[in-house]
């Protein structure tokens, strides 16, 4: 038992130690860049939210590669490049969104070399739970929507649904996924109770898609984005803390979203 | 999970999926009073899970109810129906998690009892205390429902849960300290690995430490009812150990009785036969002295052989003074005295030599040879104990050795002591009765049909020889035979 075998220290640091400033500065004057060249009408709208989103969700991963990373592990701002890219691709066409795959083909050849990301093999159980999770939620989002809010469905194409699930899948979901599931959730977990950490993790993951400028501003929109986010990110929690992995949150996730863009919600 | 938990699981949800398409195969009002019906799977996954159980339910309720609810605000605006939907889902959380917590406060309180009891089974079983705290690491790693739980007892000597303990782990803190811990993130495990460590405490002493570690949460509950079971613990362990001492001594004590009845019982053989043995030593002198005197007083004879006769009554006498003399010293060393002795200064070799010339003289049938290495030390002893001595060890040797043979007589001085040793080429005594021919009234079994003699010789022989502050031991002589060693503290 470690308790009684092993040599104990406390273990130092702050739940943010570790943090790569001056990349997280860089990233942020990209982002608030992008978003004043846009509101400036300098730059079409459409490419400078995908760099100002680009920009944030590069930040996201590279402050979690840079909490995860062991020694000789890559360096973060490789991180934010990889997603960087995906959001240039996205910035110059439809279809270069699908460079944000490069992300998570980038993750997985770096797996090895990011042990506290979350990369863990995870029960296939808890997988195709979380993608039941998503399901249910993406299933009763699409029903609530298009029933009571009249939100209509639509037929996916695949030009118009494979930029948003490459989008999702390299730079939504999981950014969100390594950052607070697999970075500051992991991090709070080990200093506080189930809980108190998953209701810090969840807040602040609303944040996160509350100033999303791809959300659209509706009060419906918004309430809906609480309410379904909420559930997701706590759900994504309690995947994570049975597992250790970030992969049943990641299915739930890219579920939940592929079903959200299935609606005319999104501009 | 359980699968009569997995089966519940399935009913509730069932119940939900169930009661939403109910209400919406109905009017699908938000105030239908079928929606009530929420709070049967809401109740029942309460109770049966707890406050997460119940609040899921209850989240499922909402996922069903909500529609409703919101197409009633959209369509109709804040109406009363749509108030009663809003109130219903506040009602179906709220029960889910008062309901849910109400019971595993309940369950929590239950398992607590179920478990000491589980504890004061372990520790009522007779068992050493290593098995014993091994066995109460396995009931309480089942009943605390934790991944590991170890202990920790006598100062570090008693491990379970690991090979040994490290000086510098929780554990060893805990006991220095006396203070619980209780450690958020232990290990490198990709889960958190919370461990909790508490003092084993009785009669306000630390008598170890209890250490739990679970892939987890451990809430303040749970910690708090830890720090609890460490008391209770660390008082069943000391009663245990009490207990376990307790029975070891009665053990002790029935052995220790056991080998003294025995021993008790071998003397009272050995004194029957003694009494047997006695009256017939006593006999064979008496009978000869007898018929010597009545031949005396009965019949005339030459001057020579009336000498003889007398010389043979003599020899008689002094074999009954010697009976009687050793029947003294038992009867003083039975009342736990020393034998009474005078001592004095005095030189030994003309003792030793006396008492051969003596043997020589009347036993000519063997051979007896004195070797008195060097001038010998004087010695502070009784000279009429010292001569009895040296005369039991000659008889015996004599007595039970074969005609014609060699008794071989050795003094010397060595390392601070006079040295006596009496060989004799005889059937010798066995390894394991050595040490027994010194108690009274045994008799070796092999040679006790070679000689008279009553047991008691050899007992004697000690006695007086240990009075004098010296050692005497039978060992095996060269050849064949036994050699007898005293040992007399030598005067400076």
């Amino acid at each position: 038992m470690y308790a009684i075998a092993r040599p104990w220290e406390p273990r130092p640091g702050g739940l943010l130690s570790g943090a790569p400033l001056p990349l997280l500065v860089a990233l942020g004057v990209l982002t608030a860049g992008a978003g004043a060249l846009a509101r400036a009408e300098l730059v079409p709208l459409t490419p400078a939210r995908a760099l100002g989103a680009g920009g944030a969700q590069g930040a996201l991963l590279a402050t979690a590669v840079a909490w995860a990373a062991s020694r000789g592990g890559p360096a973060p701002w490789l991180a934010a490049t990889v997603v960087l890219a995906g959001a240039v691709g996205a910035a110059l066409s439809p279809l270069g969104a699908l460079a944000y795959l490069a992300a998570p083909v980038w993750v997985w050849l770096e797996r090895a070399r990011l042990p506290g990301l979350g990369l863990a093999r995870a029960p296939a159980g808890l997988v195709v739970a979380g993608a039941a999770l998503g399901a249910l939620l993406g299933a009763h989002l699409f029903v609530t929507a298009s029933l009571t809010l009249g939100y209509s469905g639509r037929v996916p194409t695949l030009e118009g649904l494979a930029p948003w699930l490459a989008y999702d899948v390299g730079g939504n979901v999981l950014t969100t996924e390594a950052f607070f599931r697999g970075a500051l959730f992991d991090r709070a977990q080990r200093r506080w109770p189930f809980p108190a950490a998953a209701a810090l993790v969840t807040a602040l993951c609303l944040v996160r898609y509350l100033v999303d400028p791809l959300l659209p501003r509706s009060l419906e929109v918004t309430a809906g984005a609480v309410f379904y986010l909420t559930l997701l990110s706590l759900a994504n929690c309690w995947l994570y803390w049975r597992s250790g992995s970030i992969a049943p949150g990641v299915a739930a996730g890219v579920v939940f979203f592929v079903a959200y863009r299935l609606l005319h919600v999104v501009p | 999970m359980t699968a009569s938990g997995r089966r519940t699981a399935l009913l509730v949800a069932g119940l939900v999926v169930v009661i939403t398409a109910g209400l919406a195969a109905a009017d699908g009002s938000p105030s239908t009073p079928w929606r009530h019906l929420y709070l049967l799977p809401v109740l029942l996954a309460g109770l049966r899970f707890g406050v997460a159980g119940g609040l899921i339910a209850a989240l499922g309720a909402v996922l069903g109810v909500g529609p409703f609810v919101l197409r009633e605000i959209e369509g109709h605006g804040p109406t009363r129906a749509a108030a009663e939907g809003v109130v219903t889902l506040a009602v179906l959380a709220g029960s889910g998690a008062l309901v849910g917590s109400l019971a595993a406060r309940a369950r929590r309180q239950r398992e607590r009892y179920e478990t000491l009891r589980a504890v004061q089974r372990a520790l009522a079983e007779p068992a050493p205390l290593g098995r014993v705290a091994a066995r109460l690491a396995a009931v309480l790693t089942r009943r605390l429902g934790v991944d590991a739980a170890g202990l920790v007892l006598d100062e570090g000597r008693i491990v379970v849960g690991a090979d040994r303990l490290d000086p510098r782990s929780l554990t060893a803190r805990v006991l220095a300290r006396r203070e619980p811990e209780f450690v958020t993130d232990a290990g490198t495990d990709a889960r958190a690995r919370r461990v909790v460590v508490v003092p084993l405490a009785s009669d306000g002493e630390t008598v170890g430490a209890l250490a739990v570690e679970r892939l987890g949460d451990v809430s303040r509950e749970e910690r708090d009812a830890l720090v609890g079971f460490g008391a209770a613990v660390g008082l069943a362990l000391d009663n245990a150990r009490l207990a376990a001492r307790q029975r070891r001594f009665a053990e002790e004590l029935e052995h220790k009785v056991g080998e003294a009845t025995a021993r008790l019982g071998e003397m009272d053989r050995l004194k029957s036969g003694f009494v047997a043995l006695a009256s017939h030593e006593l006999r064979t002198p008496l009978t000869a002295l007898q018929g010597f005197s009545e031949l005396l007083a009965t019949r005339a004879f030459a001057p020579v052989e009336v000498r003889r006769l007398a010389e043979i009554m003599r020899g008689e006498i002094e074999r009954l003074g010697r009976i009687v003399s050793d029947f003294l010293d038992l009867a003083r060393l039975e009342r736990g005295l020393a034998p009474a002795i005078r001592r004095a200064v005095l030189d030994p070799a003309p003792l030793i030599a006396a008492a051969v010339e003596l043997f020589r003289r009347t036993r000519t049938t063997h051979r007896l040879e004195l070797h008195v290495e060097g001038a010998l030390p004087r010695v502070d002893a009784d000279a009429d104990a010292l001569d009895r001595v040296l005369k039991n060890l000659i008889s015996n040797a004599l007595k039970y050795s074969p005609p014609g043979s060699c008794v071989r007589v050795r003094a010397r001085a060595t390392d601070g002591v006079v040295a006596v040793d009496v060989e004799d080429e005889g059937p010798g005594i066995p390894a394991e009765e050595r040490a027994r021919v010194f108690e009274p009234y045994y008799r070796v079994r092999e040679t006790a049909g070679l000689g008279p003699g009553t047991g008691l010789g050899l007992s004697v022989v000690k006695s007086l020889v240990e009075a004098h502050g010296g050692t005497v031991r039978a060992d095996a002589a060269p050849g064949c035979g036994t050699r007898m060693t005293v040992m007399l503290p030598a005067l400076p």
